[in-house]
């Protein structure tokens, strides 16, 4: 099933599957692609960031930005 | 000479700047903003090299102020041999950045620092291949204890610039970035 990036639950895995265009050279340097494990770890509240895991990192990216990252989840 | 050191936040680039450089060192702040970064000096064969501290940067689409001092320093320094330093159990992010930087043309050399953390979460990297692959020397560190660093000064001549096609190539030339 594939949903925005800040629709996932909290321990739930995915893989990146699309980000928006102009956005992949912003996130790039974060580690962030397409075909990337991502696992959801918290989301923020009062429309504050989610922080996710990639690669062993956590990363907290913008609302707005998580909004344009589609994943696929893995059930 | 000038070197550049970098790299992204916390992979030991002050570690190894102060190694190549010993206590000579000058602070100063980039004008016009509040960042600030170091520069210093060691001599190789009777020749002086300036060594600079860039402040970390994840990419070179600059984010913060950090960053865009980063990226203007690269740019002013249309001449210098960057040493890219990477978190050696955090590869794949690093050598985005590395990328990036041999896409705009300077010469490259690769720490890949912090090579004892990189051991201890199991990470195992093929050095020789990375080399092979990328063109450029690839060294293994350990910036707090010395590890490395007589090898990185030594490669500092072989810096070269490489096009990324033809890592791209030589690394399978899949490019799963979806450009």
């Amino acid at each position: 099933m594939r949903e925005k990036l800040p629709e996932m639950r909290y321990e739930e895995k995915g893989v990146v599957k699309m980000i928006e265009g102009g956005l992949q050279e912003r996130v790039a340097g974060m580690g962030i692609r397409v075909g990337k494990e991502i696992k959801m770890l918290t989301k923020q509240p009062m429309k504050g960031p989610v922080v996710v895991i990639v690669d062993d990192t956590r990363t907290s990216l913008g609302l707005k930005i998580a909004e344009k990252i589609i994943v696929e989840v893995k059930k | 000479m000038k070197i550049l050191l970098m790299g992204h936040p916390n992979v030991g680039k002050s570690a190894v700047f102060n190694r190549l450089t010993g206590a000579n060192v000058i602070e100063s702040n980039y004008p016009g903003t509040t960042v600030d970064y170091t520069k210093g000096y060691m001599r190789m064969r009777g020749e002086d090299i300036t060594v600079v501290d860039v402040p970390g940067t994840f990419s070179l689409e600059p984010k913060d102020k950090a960053e865009e001092v980063a990226v203007k320093m690269l740019e002013e320094e249309r001449d210098a041999v960057v040493i890219c330093i990477i978190d050696s159990s955090k590869i794949e992010r690093g050598l985005y950045l590395t990328l990036e930087i041999m896409e705009r043309g300077y010469p490259v050399m690769l720490a890949l620092n912090m090579w004892d953390v990189a051991e201890d979460k199991n990470v195992d990297i093929d050095v020789e291949k990375l080399r092979k692959v990328l063109g450029i020397p690839v060294i293994p560190t350990v910036a707090i204890s010395g590890e490395g660093i007589g090898e990185l000064i030594r490669k500092i001549k072989e810096a070269r610039a490489v096009e990324v096609d033809k890592i791209i190539k030589k690394a399978g030339g899949i490019d799963e970035t979806n450009r």
